[in-house]
């Protein structure tokens, strides 16, 4: 049931990832053509709205990355058994762990602090970007507890990994 | 001082000890240089956790940095799109004769691709896929193969355009059209310094070469191949009209014309991988901009770059000791730190050194991102040399060798760049002065 969930989650938030970076085009396009033709007028808001969308693109990405297991790690450890490797994981997972909730926790405080306050050119409530931190936070939470089941289960009974690919090193495909 | 708490020795102590630690039990890089900055930000009362999300907002709040996924998605596009086959063969009609054809065939799509793509790392997928297999097939050795593809992939980042160009533009405000420029002439050294490496491999293990290509297959390879080379072209030459950004819109638009009405190989799932990828490569690298820059911050925040430099600037350095300096400072941090963060992080305590000895901002940059992109085969974390070794399926350590000697003659042409600013000067001096002031 849980792995379902998180596993319709990734899928809609890698859908999501390819729409954000395709609707990226519009508004730097947009503001090249007003500046250079007389087609249509030229849009103040057009720059405004490109950064905050790449903002949630990158936090998009960060939040699937966990999932996946693309961000870049430095591996210096020899070939461990499934047990250490599994002990190692949950060591890192621990980490980042305390990362996420530092998101949530401060990411509630910043979303907060921009409740009622709109951003300078597009006028939009500054707590539609703001929130992106504690959603990240919380999908972190999500899908770590997945991944350290796993290794907990490993851990326990010498399970071999099963859904744990190492896809660090295609991280770049 | 700044009426802290902590001592800028602790500070540093506790920013550097956690994040080496965390970074040593496997935890991601990114998150490391986070949580590096927790202690400090919670023992000092000036400071609160919700630093470290604003500074990640601001670091990502950039319209400058939005170039990285256009360029990477019009690379992307055009892989999708087909131009891959037929710049391979393109590249071994140009060079299947040489000695050591598919090797040099190798070196040669490199560059070509270099010029469309950004990421040494997308590079180094994408070819280890083509070249490995088919020259084991060959008979060249596969620790041969696997090193070439590596070194290869490196200059991606070195001949424009490049993701790495852009984050030092945009970090330590130096113009990224100037950095294009200035790449190109190194980066074509260096591809060249490899294929004689090759040449040098193939005379002495006796590897094939391909017959000669006619000068009509010449002509008519080239011809499908032009549109697409001409990508580098428009990016820089738009540099006088268009920011970074726009002209990395402009190469995605040219992408998708090009792959929709030129060569008419990109399908609807073609296009939403390509998206995909764009974005999972984009978020993961960006991300760590942000935790970096945190980073960056509290060391500024405590002086520590000017604490460092204090005993390195008293060892009195001219300029091209300066240079060597800075060269082996990056060479050394690319072998452990990914080079995005280490731009953030080492580029911005090295500038006032830089600065000293009156060295050019231009300069100053190539040769941190030269040394850099040598990071990318350098292990315990070479990227693109993990990738390929991780296609290949062979350790890290059986590849190293060749590895290493192929990396001997690249670093005669860093020392080129160190101590011949000209060569780097020369091109954005040429074409547009004015990216120079």
């Amino acid at each position: 049931m849980y792995r379902k969930i998180t596993a319709g989650y990734s899928a809609l938030l890698r859908w999501l990832l390819a729409i954000a970076v395709g609707i990226l085009i519009f508004p730097v396009s947009l503001q090249i053509f007003s500046r250079y033709t007389e087609l249509i007028p030229s849009y103040i808001w057009t720059e405004e709205m490109a950064r905050f969308l790449f903002i949630w693109m990158i936090m998009i990405g960060a939040m699937l990355g966990i999932h996946e297991n693309r961000h870049f790690e430095v591996d210096v450890w020899p070939r461990l058994a499934p047990r250490p490797q599994a002990a190692l994981r949950l060591v890192s997972h621990l980490a980042v762990l305390v990362f996420a909730l530092v998101f949530v926790w401060a990411g509630i405080e910043f979303t907060r602090f921009a409740w009622n306050r709109i951003s300078e050119l597009a006028e939009l409530p500054l707590w539609l970007i703001h929130i992106a931190w504690p959603v990240t936070g919380v999908t972190w939470l999500v899908f770590l507890g997945e991944q350290a089941w796993d290794n907990l289960r490993t851990l326990i009974w010498g399970a071999p990994l099963r859904t744990e690919e190492d896809h660090s090193t295609e991280s770049a495909l | 001082m700044t009426g802290a708490h902590l001592s800028s020795g602790q500070a540093t102590w506790i920013l550097f000890g956690l994040f080496f630690g965390l970074m040593f039990l496997r935890v991601p890089i990114a998150f490391a240089l986070g949580l590096a900055c927790l202690p400090i930000l919670l023992i000092e009362p000036r400071l609160d956790s919700m630093q470290l999300v604003q500074e990640t907002f601001n670091a990502y709040n950039s319209f400058i940095l939005l170039a990285v996924p256009f360029f990477l998605l019009a690379a992307n596009l055009m892989n999708a799109g087909g131009i891959t086959d037929r710049l391979v063969r393109f590249s071994r009609s140009l060079v299947g004769h040489f000695p050591g054809g598919l090797a040099q065939v190798n070196v040669v799509l490199s560059i070509f691709f270099a010029g469309i793509s950004g990421s040494s790392t997308a590079d180094a997928a994408s070819q280890s896929k083509i070249f490995i297999e088919a020259q084991t097939k060959e008979g060249y050795d596969l620790s041969f193969s696997v090193a070439i593809t590596a070194v290869s992939a490196v200059l991606a980042v070195i001949i424009p355009p490049s993701i790495l160009m852009i984050v030092w533009g945009g970090v330590l405000t130096t113009s990224i059209g100037a950095l294009f420029l200035a790449g190109i002439i190194p980066g074509l050294l260096i591809g060249f310094v490899q294929m004689g490496t090759v040449h040098v491999y193939a005379k002495l293990r006796n590897y094939p070469t391909y017959p000669r290509a006619t000068f009509r297959e010449i002509m008519s390879s080239a011809a499908v191949s032009i549109p697409a080379l001409l990508m580098p072209i428009i990016i820089i030459g738009g540099k006088g009209w268009f920011t970074a950004t726009e002209s990395a819109g402009i190469a995605v638009i040219y992408a998708i014309i090009l792959c929709a009405f030129f060569y008419r190989e990109l399908s609807f799932k073609g296009l939403y991988e390509s998206l995909l990828e764009t974005g999972r490569l984009a978020a993961v690298a960006l991300f760590c901009v942000g935790t970096a820059s945190a980073f960056g911050w509290l060391l500024a925040y405590y002086q520590i770059p000017k604490a460092i430099l204090a005993g390195v600037s008293a060892w009195e350095l001219g300029l091209y000791g300066t240079g060597m300096f800075i060269a082996f400072v990056f060479l050394v941090v690319g072998c452990f730190l990914d080079a995005i963060p280490a731009i953030i992080i080492v580029g911005t305590i090295l500038q006032p050194l830089a600065q000293a000895v009156h060295m050019h901002p231009v300069h100053f940059a190539m040769i941190g991102i030269v040394s850099l992109a040598f990071g990318l085969v350098t292990p315990p974390y070479g990227l693109c040399l993990m990738i390929a070794c991780s296609v290949a399926g062979i350790r890290i350590i059986d590849a190293l060798w060749d590895t290493i000697l192929m990396l001997l003659p690249m670093l005669g042409v860093l020392a080129l760049v160190i101590f011949w600013p000209e060569m780097v000067l020369f091109l954005p001096k040429l074409v547009s002065p004015e990216f120079l002031k």
